[in-house]
């Protein structure tokens, strides 16, 4: 008797387990940090309104990608959103893991998502870019901006925000020369992979530069522009900290945080770091400018997390629902007290927030989304930031002259995209 | 003649009760391996076949994408991949330094312990203590001791009045500190298996020994090195089978760079797989490195003359 109730006991727990997120009404995939758990508390908001079961299913950045590209590869159902970065989007998009969108607009009755979203935030939730259909929403309005302690660069003979790449060089050189090898003028992501291309890329374009032509038939570093553009890059290197070769996001915070260097590339939701006394030494001295101009004006580099629904998923409108509540006015405000950029014009210039210190980057932040660049929007993306991080790895760690780089850079990313030459 | 006694397992009834119960007797072995060996062949045989078919299948990330056969063409593509032989180079290159190292140090903390430092079991525990601790967290920690502007390596290196490094971040070192961090946490792995093996020596042939003259030397390479030799081979293994999977080390200290210095074939595969989707192209670079896995432990086991 004991023997068969421990026995129906061990197979109803293990239904139990196995059921478990089959017993949420959406499943939805986010990263770890400030963007997924703003979603995470925004579904128990839902969960408590309207009564839906909302399961938050968490993972490193990278793991995210992965988790969503191996759900929508096997068809398995296994998330109904996937909150994306955006440059995953021509991934996700074109190998058929994401709903079109337009048909739960249409059933709304509206056409799209309303115009309170900045024109650059919608332009990466629609894939072909900015022209073909919906297939996400915008969630958290992330693009790089350049901090800077406008007092050091003050002292250093550049007042106010930087307006040039040259600028900066000035200011931050001064700084490093100064510094005795323990302060720096400039500090930027130098380690393999996405780290050092998420750096550069803001240079590249504000050189006039991209990695493609506009069609997409031509890979473009072995232009003048983006010679011009390598070579500010290294100069700024020249005078960054020992180690800057291997520095991801946390390493460039923590630089800047402790006071060890002056400016860098970043992204907003570095602020409240910078702006909490417990984790930071220059509270209220950090300064957020608009990316500098090279010979051409500064674009940041747009990085939106945006919400689509995954093409295999369970609960579709379910889905679409709660897209369409989290990303409402009200919403996007209440995430942005929890730390996430808004994609709301509304937000943005909301008096309640621009008037407390933690949102005084807000207009800044608006200017550099609509004056932003996307990462170029190629379903092979994640190869060719592959290439193109291992051969700028290379120019930074000084094992290649940064001409051969780019040279290299060139041949891989053509023989990725499928170019010939 | 010996009676055989009767096996209540393997005791079948044949006369009574029904048919059914009769069978189940009879399979009641076979029923009660069954839901394990269901279990293990779904998670081993399924992945093996699968990986040994996509290995010859270009996999598209699209599902609605037929899979094409390829044949051969996703090991041909291994050849003219300079970032896979940079990864075999640099996973060598590890493998053999670490592996080295580790027992080198091993061994002979071994010796020492098992000579001189029997009783202080404390010390042996605290030196097991890198061993135990997740591979994550001890990465996690040689990330904040390489740091070259707050780790503490360097803060020693200053109270030397030696320069600061970059360590990680510098493409001639960046090699060793993954070393260093391998070899601190697995050293005690060697350790452990040769102060085993020490403890299992019999005393009688170094009394003999000692009889004879023999020399400490003498009797480490005549005696104890022999009669180690099994453990040894264990030991090396193990390390050597686990040193060419480095994955967690190098994903956290350098993802890999700087300029593809510590790209290893794990963290290529990983890539190839799970960042590029390409699952074809994975799978055939798996299945290489399998076979040269199994190819080289049999190798080995041999030369070694374990099956004896």
């Amino acid at each position: 008797m004991v023997r068969k109730f421990c026995l129906a006991l061990a197979v109803a727990a293990s239904a139990l387990a196995i059921s478990a997120s089959a017993w949420a009404d959406i499943t939805i995939l986010v990263p770890s940090g400030s963007e997924g758990d703003g979603l995470r508390a925004a579904a128990a908001d839902y969960a408590k309104l309207k009564g839906t079961k909302v399961e938050i299913v968490q993972a490193p950045y990278a793991n995210v990608f992965e988790k969503a590209a191996n759900a929508g590869q096997t068809k398995s159902g296994a998330f109904d959103i996937v909150l994306m970065d955006d440059p995953w989007i021509p991934f996700f998009a074109e190998n058929g893991h994401l709903e079109n969108l337009d048909a739960y607009f249409a059933k709304m009755g509206v056409p799209g998502p309303d115009n309170d979203f900045l024109g650059k935030s919608l332009a990466v939730c629609r894939n072909p870019y900015n022209t073909g259909p919906f297939v996400c929403i915008p969630y958290v309005g992330n693009a790089q901006l350049f901090f800077y302690d406008g007092a050091k660069f003050a002292e250093a003979g550049v007042s106010g925000a930087p307006a040039t790449w040259d600028d900066v060089y000035k200011a931050a050189k001064a700084i490093t020369d100064a510094g005795g090898g323990r302060f720096y003028g400039y500090v930027f992501r130098g380690g393999q992979g996405n780290n050092v291309v998420a750096d550069f890329m803001p240079l590249l374009w504000s050189y006039g530069a991209n990695l493609f032509n506009a069609d997409r038939t031509k890979v473009t570093l072995d232009t003048k522009e983006a010679k011009d553009a390598m070579t500010m890059f290294m100069t700024l290197k020249g005078i960054s900290p020992k180690g800057v070769e291997s520095f991801g996001p946390e390493d460039v915070g923590r630089a800047m945080t402790s006071g060890i260097a002056a400016s860098s590339i970043n992204w907003p939701n570095w602020v409240a770091t910078f702006e909490d006394p417990s984790q930071s030494q220059v509270v209220g001295k950090i300064s957020y400018a608009p990316m500098p101009a090279g010979t051409h004006a500064g674009s940041s580099e747009i990085g939106h997390w945006t919400m689509g629904i995954m093409s295999a998923a369970k609960n579709k409108q379910e889905a679409f629902d709660f897209m369409a509540w989290a990303t409402s006015p009200e919403q996007i405000k209440i995430s942005a007290t929890r730390g996430n950029p808004p994609v709301r014009f509304s937000v943005f210039t909301d008096s309640e927030l621009t008037s407390q210190p933690q949102f005084r980057h807000y207009p800044t932040l608006m200017q550099a989304i609509n004056f932003s660049t996307p990462r170029p929007r190629h379903p092979k993306w994640p190869e060719i930031e592959n290439a193109l991080g291992i051969e700028l790895s290379k120019a930074v760690a000084g094992t290649e002259s940064p001409d051969q780089a780019l040279a290299n850079a060139q041949t891989a990313i053509e023989k990725i995209a499928g170019i010939s030459q | 003649m010996r009676e055989r006694m009767a096996d209540p397992i393997l005791t079948v009834p044949t006369g009574s009760g029904t048919a059914f119960e009769r069978w189940r007797e009879r399979h009641l072995r076979i029923l009660m391996l069954a839901p394990t060996l269901l279990l293990l062949a779904g998670l081993t045989l399924f992945p093996t076949v699968y990986m040994l078919t996509a290995a010859v299948q270009n996999v598209s990330p699209d599902p609605d994408v037929p899979r094409e056969f390829v044949g051969l063409g996703n090991f041909a593509r291994m050849l003219t991949d300079p970032e896979l032989h940079v990864a075999v180079r640099n996973t060598v290159v590890f493998t053999v330094v670490a592996v080295t190292l580790e027992f080198l140090l091993g061994l002979g903390l071994a010796l020492l312990f098992d000579k001189y430092i029997r009783r202080l079991n404390f010390l042996k525990t605290i030196l097991l203590v890198p061993m135990m601790i997740p591979p994550i967290a001890v990465a996690l920690t040689w990330k904040l001791i390489y740091q070259p502007q707050f780790g503490v390596l360097n803060e020693l290196m200053f109270r030397l009045g030696l320069p600061s490094q970059a360590w990680a971040g510098d493409v001639n070192l960046a090699m060793a500190t993954i070393i260093a961090a391998d070899v601190w946490e697995w050293t005690p792995f060697i350790f452990l298996l040769m102060l085993a093996g020490l403890a299992s020596l019999p005393s009688e042939p170094y009394e003999a020994a000692q009889v004879d003259g023999a020399s400490a030397w003498r009797q480490f390479w005549d005696l104890t090195v022999p009669f180690l030799k099994p453990v040894i081979a264990i030991a090396l293994l193990l390390r050597i089978m686990d040193a060419l999977r480095l994955f967690d080390l190098v994903f956290i200290l350098t993802v890999g760079g700087p300029a593809g210095a510590t790209e290893t074939l794990s963290l290529y595969i990983f890539k190839v797989a799970f960042t590029f989707v390409d699952i074809g192209y994975a799978a055939a670079i798996s299945l290489v490195v399998l076979f040269a896995t199994v190819g080289f432990s049999t190798w080995f086991i041999k030369r070694m003359r374990l099956a004896d």
